[in-house]
């Protein structure tokens, strides 16, 4: 063996090199990765792990910014939200504007990525159009929605001038606030998930296409067979992500309706936690009602996640 | 590599820990360009007090303390007292704030109080005290509201002099109604849920106030409660009010901003609204058309709800407190800020000597002289959602009271659904 090392001129005195996984690499590459790592793990350590290591201890308290003694209180935070009507209102409010949010976007973009599925210079211009919403940022989209959704603003005064006497109370009325914040919401997200199913669109091989067309299938069926069977992961991304965005809602909530018309009506959990932390200074149930949206989230979303990637096919 | 990547933990963690990591904001201790000592000063801008305002008020009173430098901080909205928790809770509570309320800041520590020497140049030197101290300047007083009225729509219904009394009001509202004239123009959309509120404000000022001055520190002390008959009964004119179709629903899409500019554009032919509202009535172009009196009472007597106070607080734990007690004295003594500001805002000056600028509008003139007269007449009572210090509701009420305002408004709940509501959410937030 050692013959034929040297007659392939591999030197037999060199050290032997230590084979990935053993305990003699493992230190130096340990470093390595730790030299890289630690800029991004250190901000989210900060940012993120801390922050909700915080607020997991505060919401076993009645800590309150304006009182110096923190008692600890066990669970009794979240016994009470469980049975409070204002977290439980809050809820559903969140619930039917998350399912708006989740359905309208998906709908809608991808109806408009399949329009869009075109080439030219108009169709890239288009494109660019629709994704402009999602850059903007949701307290410009929201002005500017309120500007028009007021009742002396441009859509009321336009239906006013069709003859319709008693527009509605796009912002006013507590009955259909929520499903205008829905939709404006879902307008800005709109161009996301027509670029996300675009991209989905594009990756479809052409051959499968033609075999379906060869085997006989019209356009509806190809769509129905090849193309939305293909699209799964652009599906499972924006579901996932629109799930995030409408359990979150808060800032276009503040500035479209301030939480109202009224009690109840578009007060989502995020802004009911603002308002309960920094308005009522109760910290700990604030705490305590994140806590609990965190879960709900992560609950819903890894369930959804879970069922969304079994219906995914690899060709 | 490896020695590259044993260097670059240990410095990247020194540079975090010293930069990401340390309080964010104004180092209020530190010394800003020049040698100068700096600290932060929390603001609000609305339509009349904007950006200009504040800059060239704050250049005003920043040379009157030499060796400060002064840092301007912007609420994001007009709740200037969420925006400085978050500021507390995140560690930047701003060294000197304007238009706070002191509640909670000060029994927490975490404002100075005025001393007497302090506040020997105010006209009501303990308005809206904490536990006997005084936590906020008392340097603009705001009657809130009056009603300010369009001379052209009350012609316009053949009405030819404002109501005196309630059922005059009502009487009013009717006529102006039965001419498709809208009699109440109200705010409350957006960011700007208070302005749902100004119809109850004084609906409890003319009957509830006037009666018992010590309402609220009687309801504090548990001897009285929302539900009971006095308090349910001025909730209940609310309702009526709004039942009557007196009360323009759509109100509640417009933030503060688009009422006011509702009322201007003849949406409505009364405007209940703080006396900040005279400077806007006074640049515009209706400034001769406007009128303005004082919610009227069943029996025609004076009831002018009025908050004194507005003014500037300090940090307890600012590094540089005696510079910033300075600065907020020199900013709210300075005539020509305290002009300013009544020029720009409206203000009713609490200060002794002080005299408004010459050439101020006909609303503002007109304004003053309702006020004078309801201090005349001591019908001067305190605002309900607007007082603050040991008077005001607890933590957290204020905005609810502006969520069960919008119910009234939108016809969701009745005087009793309303002040039941109220009564247990108070004692929610007395139990928490």
């Amino acid at each position: 063996m050692s013959l034929v090392k040297e007659r392939a001129g591999i030197r037999t005195d060199a050290p032997p090199r230590t084979p990935p996984g053993t305990r003699r690499g493992a230190l130096p590459r340990l470093w390595h990765f730790l030299g890289f790592g630690a800029p991004g793990l250190l901000v989210y350590a900060c940012f993120v792990l801390a922050p909700i290591a915080l607020s997991v201890g505060y919401s076993f308290t009645n800590a309150n910014q304006f009182v110096p003694r923190t008692r600890f209180v066990g669970l009794d935070n979240y016994t009470r939200l469980l049975t409070d009507q204002e977290f439980l209102t809050a809820l559903k409010v969140t619930t039917i504007l998350t399912l708006i949010v989740v359905i309208v976007p998906n709908v809608l973009g991808l109806a408009v990525a399949v329009l869009l599925d075109r080439r030219g210079w108009f169709y890239n211009a288009l494109r660019g159009v629709f994704f402009v919403p999602v850059v903007l940022s949701s307290v410009v989209v929201s002005v500017v929605w309120q500007a028009m959704l007021t009742d002396d603003g441009l859509v009321n005064t336009a239906l006013r001038a069709m003859g319709v006497h008693s527009p509605p109370g796009w912002l006013s009325d507590p009955d259909i606030a929520l499903y205008s914040v829905g939709f404006i919401i879902s307008w800005q997200m709109l161009g996301f998930c027509a670029v996300v199913y675009l991209a989905g669109l594009q990756s479809v091989p052409q051959e499968l296409h033609e075999a379906a067309a060869i085997d006989g299938a019209g356009p509806w069926l190809r769509f129905r067979k090849v193309t939305w069977p293909m699209l799964a992961p652009a599906l499972t991304i924006n579901t996932v992500m629109l799930l995030i965005t409408g359990f979150k809602a808060y800032d276009h909530i503040q500035v479209l309706t301030g939480g109202g018309p009224g009690t109840g009506t578009t007060a989502t959990l995020a802004f009911s936690v603002i308002q309960t932390g920094f308005t009522a200074n109760r910290t700990g149930e604030a705490s305590a009602m994140a806590l609990l949206m965190l879960v709900i989230v992560a609950v819903v979303s890894s369930v959804a996640l879970r069922f969304l990637q079994r219906r995914e096919v690899d060709f | 590599m490896n020695r590259i990547a044993r260097l670059a933990v240990p410095l990247t963690a020194l540079t975090l820990a010293a930069v990401g990591c340390s309080p964010a904001g104004t180092d209020a201790g530190s010394s800003g360009a020049g040698g100068k000592k700096e600290i932060t000063f929390l603001t609000f801008e609305t339509p009349n007090l904007d950006a200009a305002y504040w800059d060239a008020a704050i250049a005003r009173a920043e040379a009157k303390v030499p060796g400060l430098k002064v840092k301007k901080l912007v609420a994001p909205s007009t709740d200037r007292t969420g925006y400085a928790k978050q500021l507390l809770a995140s560690g930047q509570f701003p060294d000197v704030m304007i238009s706070v309320s002191p509640v909670g800041f000060a029994e927490s520590g975490q404002m100075a109080p005025w001393t007497d020497k302090e506040l020997a140049q105010y006209t009501f030197p303990h308005s809206n005290p904490i536990g006997g101290k005084v936590y906020q300047l008392p340097y603009n007083t705001q009657p809130t509201p009056l009603v300010y009225y369009s001379k052209k729509l009350f012609a316009e219904a053949d009405i030819t002099a404002p109501p005196r009394t309630y059922q005059e009001l009502l009487d009013d509202s009717a006529k102006l109604k039965s001419k498709g004239i809208d009699p109440f123009v109200v705010g409350g959309g957006g960011k700007d849920t208070f302005a749902s509120s100004y119809l109850w404000t004084a609906l409890v000022g003319t009957d509830v106030y006037k009666q018992t001055p010590d309402w609220m520190a009687q309801r504090r002390a548990g001897k009285v409660a929302f539900n009971d008959a006095g308090f349910k009964g001025a909730t209940d004119k609310f309702v009526q009010l709004v039942k009557k179709g007196y009360v323009d629903k759509a109100g509640l899409s417009r933030d503060y901003a688009n009422t006011e500019k509702a009322f201007l554009g003849g949406k409505g032919a009364m405007y209940p609204m703080g006396t900040w509202f005279a400077t806007a009535g006074d640049k515009s172009a209706m400034k001769d058309d406007i009128g303005v009196f004082a919610f009227p009472t069943d029996d025609g007597s004076l009831s002018v709800p009025s908050y004194t106070g507005g003014g500037m607080s300090v940090s307890a734990k600012s590094k540089n407190l005696k510079e910033a007690k300075e600065f907020a004295l020199a900013f709210q003594q300075d005539k020509a800020n305290l002009d300013a500001v009544v020029k720009s805002d409206g203000a009713i000056i609490a200060m002794k000597g002080y005299t408004p600028p010459a050439g101020m509008g006909p609303v503002y003139d007109a304004t003053v002289k309702v006020y004078d007269a309801a201090v005349q007449a001591k019908g001067v009572t305190n605002a309900f959602l607007v007082e603050t210090g040991d008077d005001a509701l607890l933590p957290g009420l204020v905005e609810k009271s502006y969520a069960l305002a919008q119910d009234v408004i939108a016809g969701r709940k009745d005087a009793d659904a309303a002040t039941k509501a109220l009564d247990e959410d108070w004692k929610k937030a007395a139990t928490q």
